[in-house]
């Protein structure tokens, strides 16, 4: 039996079957993309304690209390940055925007790092130099 | 520093444990200030401001650390020079401004190690000429990183790894038995920054790595980074990343510079004759090793 001999012998209820089957695996693909996240997380520590692991994708500032007072983290695009800071040397603000990587913050103890949620290189080792 | 510490230690009392990490901290924050050339009133800070005027009285670790990195320039023809600051300041890698052609050969006169002069017996350090600047950024992490496991040991660790933003001092053994171990960053990491290419196992020794891809930027298609050929003033090309592994970490910070300037070839041999281990990364991607460190540097398949 071919294709078209198949098509033919089908009833109405088994082509409606067969396309609610078809709509079902596509929204499958839909629901992947959009519901569970890309892998990107930004972390924000302070004084080495994580307080924040936020989605890179959905754009949003938050403030954290270091040290030394308030950090504002601004995420956006797909980017972070520093916007605000009570540290003497600004190079934080400075470093502006990243899109990997880390800003480190020294005198107020604020450390912002992108990364992904389960980093499997970086569990495996001690310590990384470079 | 603005950097980067982490400080691991192995000990059977949480509160031990804090209390030395504490004051291994503390010892840091103490060179910092001694080091740190932003700050105005730091020791390096005074001997700049004092170049060719007068000698300048400073502390012991001050006169160490000069002591090691004029060691370090004999050692390495003068690749690594810590009085590179004259010409390093012109550029501005948060701005991406790489400086005139006439700027540089201006400024190239005042970099020489051998103007710079320590008195121990006095205790005091002398730049001869006007306008000279010494940089420590190329040998005071590994030197931090050396005084941090000093004070752990003496706060009765045995055990511990210290990082001072990718310059590693690890010893003794993990609670597993087993030497600690350390990632090697892909100079050409796509993204992430523990990319690593190799590992490594440690204990009782130091590492660190110099890349062209920290403090550097890219323009008009060339790469500039911060280290510079303290003979040309211009960025040295010849290598991606060098990585340098030895019992002291002043050494691996500051021998990771100079065989980065010096390239492969003349880096191994340098490695090889001072005894040290070594890992290269050329220009062209191709690894270049010691004899002594193959079987023990662990390479992940290239991706």
């Amino acid at each position: 039996m071919n294709l078209k001999g198949l098509l033919n012998s089908t009833t109405i209820a088994d082509r409606i079957l067969l396309f609610i089957l078809i709509l079902l695996s596509l929204s499958g693909i839909f629901f992947i993309k959009e519901v569970l996240p890309k892998g990107q997380i930004v972390r924000i520590e302070i004084n080495g304690h994580p307080v924040y692991l936020l989605p890179i994708e959905k754009d949003r500032i938050v403030s954290v209390n270091g040290s030394e007072g308030n950090t504002i983290v601004e995420i956006k695009n797909h980017k972070v940055r520093i916007t605000e800071s009570p540290c003497d040397n600004k190079l934080c603000i400075q470093q502006g925007w990243i899109e990997k990587g880390s800003i480190v913050c020294l005198p107020n103890r604020v450390v912002v790092i992108i990364g992904t949620p389960e980093d499997e290189s970086n569990k495996r080792v001690d310590a990384i130099t470079g | 520093m603005d950097t980067l510490v982490t400080i691991t230690v192995v000990s059977s009392s949480k509160d031990s444990a804090e209390k030395a990490i504490d004051t291994a901290f503390s010892e840091i924050e103490k060179l910092e200030k001694l080091f740190d050339f932003f700050s105005p009133d730091s020791e390096i800070s005074l001997i700049n401001k004092n170049a060719g005027i007068s000698e300048v009285k400073v502390s012991q670790d001050t006169l160490d650390i000069l002591d090691k990195a004029l060691y370090v320039s004999e050692k390495t023809e003068g690749a690594f020079d810590a009085t590179i600051g004259a010409v390093i300041t012109l550029y501005d890698f948060y701005k991406k401004v790489n400086p005139e052609d006439s700027s540089i050969k201006k400024n190239l006169s005042l970099v020489n190690y051998r103007y710079l002069t320590i008195d121990r017996n006095k205790s005091t350090a002398f730049l001869k000429k006007r306008g000279m600047y010494i940089d420590l950024g190329g040998i005071s992490k590994g030197y931090a990183a050396d005084n941090a496991v000093e004070t752990l040991k003496r706060n009765r660790i045995h055990s511990g790894l210290v990082s001072v933003a990718g310059d590693i001092k690890a010893f003794g053994l993990k609670p597993d038995g087993k030497p600690w171990k350390i990632g090697i960053r892909n100079p050409r990491a796509k993204g992430q920054e523990d990319d690593i290419m190799a590992t490594i196992e440690l204990t009782d020794m130091a590492i660190s790595t110099s890349g062209d891809y920290e403090r550097s930027f890219i323009n008009d298609g060339k790469r500039y980074h911060h280290l510079l050929n303290p003979r040309t003033g211009y960025p040295a090309e010849g290598c991606q990343s060098v990585s340098i592994i030895t019992k002291e970490g002043a050494f691996t910070d500051a021998f990771a510079t100079g065989i980065f300037i010096l390239g492969p070839e003349k880096g191994i041999k340098t490695l090889e004759k001072m005894g040290f281990d070594g890992v290269i990364v050329d220009s062209q991607g191709k690894v270049h090793t010691t004899p002594h460190i193959r079987g023990k540097v662990e390479f992940k398949r290239s991706s």
